[in-house]
């Protein structure tokens, strides 16, 4: 991979746990990697999957949903849906050639700070060696302009 | 959009919190390059009153109808601003705050990376803010009364404070009686009172009062709605007996039905048509139609008639204000086996014990075992709590210390030859309990501290010996025991999960139910309009209880006493036009918040804005993209997302 | 009325689209008798020298199907753009690529391979299809060349309107083409002759559904019995009709097969496939144990995106996918 690849990661977190999470990072002074870019939402439940994808073909080069653990959803049964979705999608995006693994699902409790932590640091360290998504879409782009020119 | 939108952007340098990781000048100048923006400042205190008064004046000096601060979490001042905005005459919901402190200057140390990603964040904002529309708070009208599900020490606490503050109560039990564990305790430590006359003196009280109305033998099964009005319907079970019952009895003697009797703990036994104890409330005769074989025997001696076997459960539908989850705890049911138990008559439970010292128990408060009086007496601490036992929680009972320290003391007053162990991981008499911890000790108690779990053995006879290793002494001990009491804490209620089905209100991870916010949200759940009190958040004492179930009413009062609430309107929102009836949404609602209604003939969702709470899983899932949430639809999101890269 | 110029041409095409315009046409002779035919390639013999020689903007309407998958495709959509005044995509493999979009998920290279060296019946291995080609006797023969990817129409041209179907009922097309005599039109870029509405709608199975649609896993109409009175989702058949747009009048659901969703997108929707995946996941009402759900999902849908983007994967926002080349 390119030297001083550092991949950007947009990330869904629910109101109430995932975001809550990152906040106490903060209060605690915690060192968290620097690419991610957080996304605000009530609840995991409202990720759908074409904002994920929207979030791919605007220059994430991963994708991170968080919400409430299972059981602690403060809506309840969100989450439950929002597992059933990323799992499909992960293997619609392999059929895609996206590698799934650029896609994760994390469930972070709002007291949690470590573990958030711990997944933007790991999640960083996976896009790394996965390399930037962009090259694809550059390559999209060209193949579509090249066809457009055609006399 | 037809009018033009004009974004004012605000960076908060929180002092140094924010501009001295972050270059808030820099991030200023982009934000001001930014579409559609008119006018982009940066301040040392935005939350502070001149920096609120700049945002104002800006609204009206550039006639701006968006606005963007980038400072700390929304969840600090995220309502302070909106009612900033609000005061200078534009929408609340207008606005958009996006976090560069905790999310960023104070997590990343790098300066340049910090003010890239503060650039990112403000650039999205502003994207969002642009297609943010005006949106109206939910006003919900108020419904004055208050349903108390559990009718143990906290909902009596909680039912009669808010009937003393003129607000309808409904209180609901499960059980044939009122008074939960507490009922049951022959003396309540520091308090110095009966357990059964404590109940008794909530009980008199409430029903002196004519706004409260009490159902025994019921449980609620549906709960639907918000804050200010919910809708509950409670079913109520039959007790087979009427209000004629003369408590004569003759029923008990001829039923040929015995079960244990809960309410001694299982100590003895009972018919299945049965008075629970002499201080019940109602105090009539009930039937637990689950032992009952519908011989009849007693329909055929009740002198009065007052016995119906054929009675059906009744239900009844309530609107109220706010709901309080009262409904207490259950103790801790060691295996079969378990240090002994259930292997011999000379193993008992706190609970049992405490049965059996009442001068109004079973045994007029005589101990006795097997016939003969014990001489020998070991408590086995922390059963069931501290990790101690196959299904321990981790968390302390609070109050199992204090209770084994006043039977202990009670076993030494009545059999005053005898010697009493009491084999502790830890003695936890706290407060003005300490007390009971020195009168043990001038009361010649033994003390044993353990660490690894004491082995009980039972012999073929039932006779019990416990070998416990003293941690202080640092030798096992071998302790024959003419009886043995394990001192067993609490549990979660046995019939908590069901009622958690219909009273949606999460637990924690040892089973209790689950406070919002111990320090800033105590006896509220999540849910707005709901409490929780007494020992369904975990173990407490009865004056804790007490305590705990007046807070909730209190917290509770805050909403009764308004005659509207707002909500939030990030709700969901069907948009007619769009709507095809596929009914998918409605299998999505956790609140059955969701149900349908006939436009022109066709079939479109409908949803109820009250009950709402306003996650969007619905959203998401809505395949024609009829159903959108306020303040955070597709559009919105979508520009957020689409503002990722520059 | 005077004589309208049509012109109709089609491109990666199956040639459904030509018999459904056929069908359509020949049951309303009003406006079959309106129609001045001055290109059809599969019917009458225009050639392109005749198209170039016309004005532009004379031909009124151009329908266009089958998706953009040779060079010559973009040369006569370009074409055809300049001598019409309103360019129609017809189908859904014009408006979002069809069927034959799923050839985006293998590269160019793959599919000549597969056609051409790996298909057992084949005689002769490894021939490649020339661009170029002289004969012995000197002739220069032209082959067009295939595209990298396919495309729908709107990603080479502007499009006026779309008429949506695989192919589109003579129901969708009348409606459609006399809205266009008409002049009775919606704003550009809008569908033609079908509803602003999703299928369930129009499903006479709707009104059997329960309150609430939850499955417990998912099962295909070749090996299980199928209830032809009950709406099939309900069943556990993946039917793609709550966001499928409507106008078809469902026919496939009365016959007791799912929709597959050839009549495409709501303008609501960014990505079709993905809000169809969205729904289809939410509805499975499992335990949310990780491995359970993706059991069910395992056996119930094995290929995902042959599900949700059976007509639609040119158009999504990936377009293809991005495998790397073999």
């Amino acid at each position: 991979m390119s030297e001083g690849y550092e991949p950007k990661i947009l990330m869904f977190a629910c109101n109430w746990c995932s975001y809550a999470a990152a906040d106490l990072a903060g209060t605690s002074r915690m060192k968290v990697p620097h690419n991610i870019r957080i996304v605000r939402v009530m609840c995991s439940g409202r990720v759908d999957p074409q904002l994920i994808i929207e979030a791919f073909t605007s220059g994430a080069d991963g994708v991170l949903v968080t919400g409430c653990r299972i059981g602690d959803c403060h809506y309840i049964e969100g989450n439950y849906k929002t597992l059933r979705r990323i799992i499909l999608l992960k293997k619609a995006l392999e059929q895609l050639g996206i590698e799934s693994e650029r896609l994760r699902l994390e469930w972070i409790a709002a007291s949690d700070a470590k573990r958030f932590v711990e997944i933007a640091v790991d999640t960083v360290e996976r896009l790394r060696k996965l390399g930037p998504l962009k090259r694809h879409f550059d390559e999209l782009s060209r193949v579509i302009e090249e066809v457009r020119g055609i006399e | 959009m037809s009018e033009e939108v004009r974004v004012g952007v605000y960076i908060c340098h929180c002092g140094t919190n924010i501009a001295g990781t972050v270059d808030v000048e820099e991030v200023t100048r982009y934000a001001s390059t930014l579409p559609g923006v008119v006018i982009a400042r940066s301040y040392i205190f935005m939350c502070s009153e001149p920096g609120q008064q700049l945002i104002k004046d800006d609204i009206v000096k550039y006639k701006l109808n968006r606005v963007v601060v980038a400072a700390c979490s929304p969840a600090l001042h995220e309502l302070t601003f909106r009612r900033a905005v609000e005061e200078a005459g534009l929408n609340p919901y207008l606005f958009e705050m996006v976090n560069i402190r905790e999310h960023n200057s104070w997590v990343h140390p790098d300066k340049v990376q910090a003010t890239e990603k503060a650039k990112d964040l403000v650039r999205m904002a502003v994207a969002k803010a642009i297609e943010l529309k005006p949106l109206e708070d939910i006003k919900v009208e108020v419904n004055k009364s208050a349903l108390v599900v559990g009718g143990g020490i906290a909902g009596l606490a909680a039912a009669l404070y808010l009937a003393r503050m003129g607000f309808m109560v409904h209180l609901v039990e499960r059980k044939p009686t009122l008074g939960g564990h507490t009922a049951r305790i022959p003396f309540i430590t520091y308090l110095g009172v009966r357990g059964d006359e404590l109940v008794e003196s909530y009980v008199k009280a409430l029903m002196a009062m004519p706004n409260v109305k009490i159902y025994v033998n019921s449980d609620v099964v549906l709960l639907e709605g918000g804050a200010g009005a919910f809708k509950a319907r409670i079913r109520m079970r039959p007790r087979y007996v009427s209000a004629k019952c003369n408590l004569c009895g003759e029923c008990e003697k001829v039923c040929p039905v015995e079960v244990p009797n809960e309410y001694e703990y299982g100590l003895v036994r009972r018919k299945a048509i049965f008075l629970p104890f002499e201080k019940a409330y109602p105090l009539l005769y009930a039937i637990d139609m689950e032992a009952c074989t519908r011989c009849g025997a007693c329909v055929n001696v009740c002198p009065v008639e007052a016995i119906d076997l054929e009675e059906t459960e009744k239900h009844e539908d309530v609107t109220v204000g706010v709901v309080i989850l009262a409904t207490g705890f259950d103790p801790y049911e060691p295996e079969r086996e378990e240090f002994g138990y259930k292997l011999s008559d000379r193993v008992l439970t706190l609970f049992q014990i405490q049965r059996l010292l009442d001068e109004r128990g079973p045994t007029k408060g005589e101990i006795v075992v097997n016939g003969k009086i014990p001489k020998t007496i070991v408590f086995i601490a922390c059963v069931g709590s501290m990790g101690v036992g196959r299904k321990a929680g981790r968390y302390c009972s609070r109050m199992c210390c204090s209770t084994i320290m006043s039977c202990a003391l009670k076993i030494r007053e009545r059999i005053p030859d005898s010697t009493v162990f009491i084999i502790g991981r830890d003695i936890r008499t706290y407060g003005y309990e300490e007390d009971l911890y020195w009168k043990a000790l001038e009361g010649d108690v033994r003390f044993v501290r353990y660490d690894e779990w004491p082995e009980v053995r039972v012999t073929t006879e039932g006779s019990i010996e416990v070998l416990v290793r003293d941690v202080t002494v640092g030798e096992y001990l071998l302790i024959p025991a003419d009886l043995l009491v394990l001192g067993v804490g609490a549990s979660p209620g046995k019939y908590l999960k069901e009622v958690l089905k219909v009273i949606r209100v999460g637990c924690g991870d040892e089973g209790f139910v689950r406070e919002a916010h111990l320090k800033l949200r105590p006896v509220e759940a999540p849910t707005e309009g709901i409490y929780v009190a007494g020992a369904v958040t975990g173990p407490k004492s009865v004056v804790e209880s007490i305590t705990h179930g007046m807070a909730a009413a209190s917290r509770a009062s805050s909403i009764l006493s308004k005659d509207y609430v707002s909500a939030e309107p990030m709700i969901a929102m069907v948009n007619e036009d769009l709507c095809s009836g596929c009914l998918v949404c409605i299998g999505m609602c956790p609140y059955n918040a969701i149900t349908t209604k006939t436009l022109d003939g066709r079939r479109v969702a409908r949803v109820n804005p009250i009950v709402c709470m306003g996650c969007g899983t619905c959203v998401a899932a809505c395949p024609s993209g009829a159903m959108q949430q306020q303040g955070l639809e597709d559009r919105i999101l979508l520009a957020q997302i689409r503002a990722f890269s520059r | 009325m005077s004589k309208v110029n049509v012109a109709f041409y089609w491109m990666a095409s199956c040639g459904g689209c030509e018999e459904a315009q056929v069908d359509a046409i020949t049951d309303d002779f009003s406006v079959l008798n309106v129609l001045n035919v001055v290109f059809w390639p599969v019917a009458l013999d225009f050639k392109r020298e005749d198209v170039e020689r016309m004005p532009d903007k004379s031909i009124d309407i151009a329908l266009i199907n089958g998706g953009v998958r040779l060079s010559e495709h973009v040369e006569m959509a370009k074409l055809l753009r300049r001598k019409a005044k309103i360019v129609i995509a017809y189908g859904a493999c014009s408006s979002w690529g069809g069927v034959p979009g799923l050839g985006n998920l293998y590269t160019r290279e793959d599919i000549f391979s597969r056609v051409y060296s790996e298909v057992p019946t084949l005689k002769e291995r490894g021939v490649r299809p020339q661009p170029k080609y002289v004969t012995e006797e000197g002739i220069e023969l032209e082959l067009p060349e295939v595209l990298p990817l396919l495309l729908p129409l709107n990603a080479i041209i502007e499009v006026d309107y779309y008429i949506p179907g695989c192919p589109p009922t003579p129901e969708t097309t009348l409606n459609a083409i006399k809205a266009l005599l008409e002049g009775k039109l919606p704003p550009k870029g809008s569908v033609l002759g079908a509803s602003s509405r999703t299928l369930c709608e129009e499903c006479p199975l709707n009104k059997t559904k329960p309150d609430k649609v939850l499955v417990v896993g998912y099962r295909r109409i070749y090996n299980t019995k199928v209830d032809s009175e009950k709406c099939l989702l309900v069943q556990g058949i993946p039917c793609l009709g709550p966001l499928t747009r409507g106008g078809c009048k469902a026919l496939c659901p009365q016959a007791a097969a799912p929709c597959v969703g050839c009549y495409g997108p709501l303008e609501t929707h960014v990505d079709y496939g993905m809000k169809a995946l969205s729904y289809i996941a939410s509805i499975l009402d499992v335990r949310p144990d990780e491995s359970e759900v993706k059991r069910v999902l395992d056996e119930g849908i094995p290929d995902p995106v042959g599900l949700i983007y059976k007509f639609t994967l040119p158009t999504s926002r990936l377009r293809m996918s991005f495998r790397k080349k073999a």
